[in-house]
């Protein structure tokens, strides 16, 4: 006999919910000594730190400083995108479960979730005394990171394909290697450079923050201005980096809305 | 004789996109001064972090962890739950659904895009001058996050609700804030939850490295071993940080699972 599932009693899970989240809130402020006072004290205390920016330090020598570090966070983001994306195009193939076999997939699953659980700061200072001070070391542990997130959306995206014109192909006498490479790269192509867009735009806030463990990027800027105090140049470098992280943004989301959605003719 | 349809030119974004993307690439691995030599010679130095990086010492970093673990888990909690919460009315601010005047809309959205681009740890680097060294600072940079994150989720999926409930509630006489309570709200509440559980996940990940700039959490651990290059106490911090994320995760997506 087949029993339809009991609902949850929704007024009880509700409650519990509310009060759940009430208590491991109160847990954690009084865990952290938050205190309410410190909490309406924070705007003031953040509003006095923004008035300290401005004026912005707008002299040359600030920009010479400052803009050489933006874009080697830019070319950090890209390079580092270019490694994943080119390392885990293959391995996404092996991960998906309709064009490897189920062991291999799975274990190549296992890889690809143990690969992505390291932050790309973690990555980037175990790298760092290998291989030193400087952007390939923010560049590498961008690219590895990029390689498990990549390699799993990819396969997925592989996993969801047509099987239509595979069947097509196997029909007409293609061999594996020509289901492989008339039949489903064409169909995912698409989906994966625009996930490889989007990483690049993750991968840019990534680069960004790389430079506080001495990898390279406009976050070394930041840190250093901040510990010295010089709060006008801080604010150069946060408006320098919100310009770029936007322009990218907007280019590479018109990109990938043209790849996704394909030419818009008029009619 | 069979008439085959000429093949489709390809489009400007192939024929001038990956030349570009080629060159960029090119020009990108020379500036970050990928150099074969010197990588080959640090290589030898691999040992430093190697060796020690194999033989973890489980014992100490157990000892010194579990607090400041601890402190990350409720830094994630208390940032995820009170950056939600201000993210629930700022998104109905924010879309265009639910805001009917459009210079408030267009504040409110370019607000929550502003706050997006700043990376998490730019925020904590800031309220740790603005408020002082500790948690507090992490709590709030990880705010800024889970509001950032919450507000674009949230108010895109406000702009996509279904317009029927709110028009039965228009016709019966509600004002506009009536509607939005009673037929927006309960339409994105299931979505808001499922939003919360993943930034909640975002949260405890970002919040392992809110230490190395003196955030508080567990990241302060790492940063001090870190500068003495202690890394046989590093590799087991970094494992059991994984454990515990990974172990939270899961619940968290069981949960979700359950509720959606």
């Amino acid at each position: 006999m087949n029993l339809p599932k009991q609902p949850l009693n929704h007024k009880i899970f509700r409650y519990t919910i509310t009060s759940l989240i009430i208590v491991a809130s109160i847990w954690s402020a009084a865990g952290l000594e938050i205190t309410l006072d410190r909490l309406i004290d924070a705007p003031k205390q953040v509003g006095i730190l923004i008035g300290a920016m401005f004026p912005l330090d707008m002299s040359t020598e600030a920009f010479n400083r400052i803009i050489p570090k933006v874009f080697e966070s830019l070319f950090i983001a890209w390079a580092g995108t270019v490694i994943g994306s080119f390392f885990s195009f293959p391995i996404s193939f092996l991960a998906a479960n309709n064009v490897a076999k189920g062991i291999v997939s799975k274990a190549t699953k296992q890889v690809l979730n143990i690969i992505r659980a390291f932050p790309e700061l973690i990555l980037a200072f175990i790298f760092l005394p290998i291989t030193g001070l400087g952007p390939l070391t923010g560049t590498l542990a961008i690219g590895i990171h990029s390689i498990g997130t990549l390699g799993k959306l990819s396969s997925e995206v592989i996993e969801g394909i047509d099987e239509g014109p595979l069947e097509a192909i196997k029909s007409s006498g293609g061999s594996k290697l020509n289901e492989l490479t008339f039949g489903i790269i064409p169909q995912v192509m698409p989906t994966i450079t625009s996930y490889w867009l989007y990483r690049f735009e993750i991968n840019l806030r990534a680069s960004a923050v790389l430079g506080v463990v001495g990898a390279g990027g406009v976050g070394q800027e930041l840190i250093n201005q901040l510990r010295f105090r010089d709060f006008p140049r801080a604010g150069t470098v946060l408006i320098c980096t919100i310009v770029l992280v936007l322009t990218a943004d907007a280019i590479s989301a018109t990109i990938r809305n043209r790849i996704i959605k394909g030419k818009v003719t008029k009619s | 004789m069979i008439n085959i349809p000429p093949k489709p030119k390809a489009s400007y974004l192939i024929k001038i996109g990956i030349p570009f993307a080629f060159i960029f690439s090119i020009f990108s691995f020379s500036r970050i001064g990928f150099n074969l030599s010197d990588f080959q010679e640090n290589l030898s130095n691999r040992k430093i972090v190697t060796e020690p990086l194999f033989n973890p010492k489980w014992q100490w970093a157990w000892d010194n962890t579990y607090l400041a673990l601890l402190e990350t888990i409720q830094i994630a909690i208390l940032a995820s739950i009170v950056g939600c919460a201000i993210a629930l009315p700022l998104s109905f601010y924010a879309s265009r659904a639910t805001n009917l005047n459009k210079y408030s809309y267009f504040i409110y959205k370019s607000f929550l895009n502003l706050i997006r681009t700043i990376p998490d740890l730019f925020w904590a680097m800031m309220f740790t001058v603005a408020v002082g060294i500790g948690p507090f600072a992490g709590v709030l940079a990880l705010v800024m996050f889970s509001l950032a994150i919450m507000g674009k989720l949230l108010s895109e999926t406000i702009d996509s609700i279904d317009p029927g409930p709110m028009e039965a509630a228009k016709a019966t006489g509600a004002s506009h804030n009536q509607t939005v309570f009673t037929s927006a709200l309960p339409q994105v509440l299931p979505n808001f939850t499922a939003y919360f559980l993943y930034i909640f996940e975002l949260c405890i990940r970002a919040s392992v490295i809110l230490g190395l700039v003196g955030a508080g959490g567990v990241g302060r651990i790492i940063e001090t071993q870190r500068i003495f290059l202690r890394f046989d106490r590093i590799s087991p911090i970094i494992v059991i940080i994984l454990v515990v994320v990974i172990f939270i995760e899961q619940f968290s997506v069981w949960i979700r699972k359950k509720i959606l």
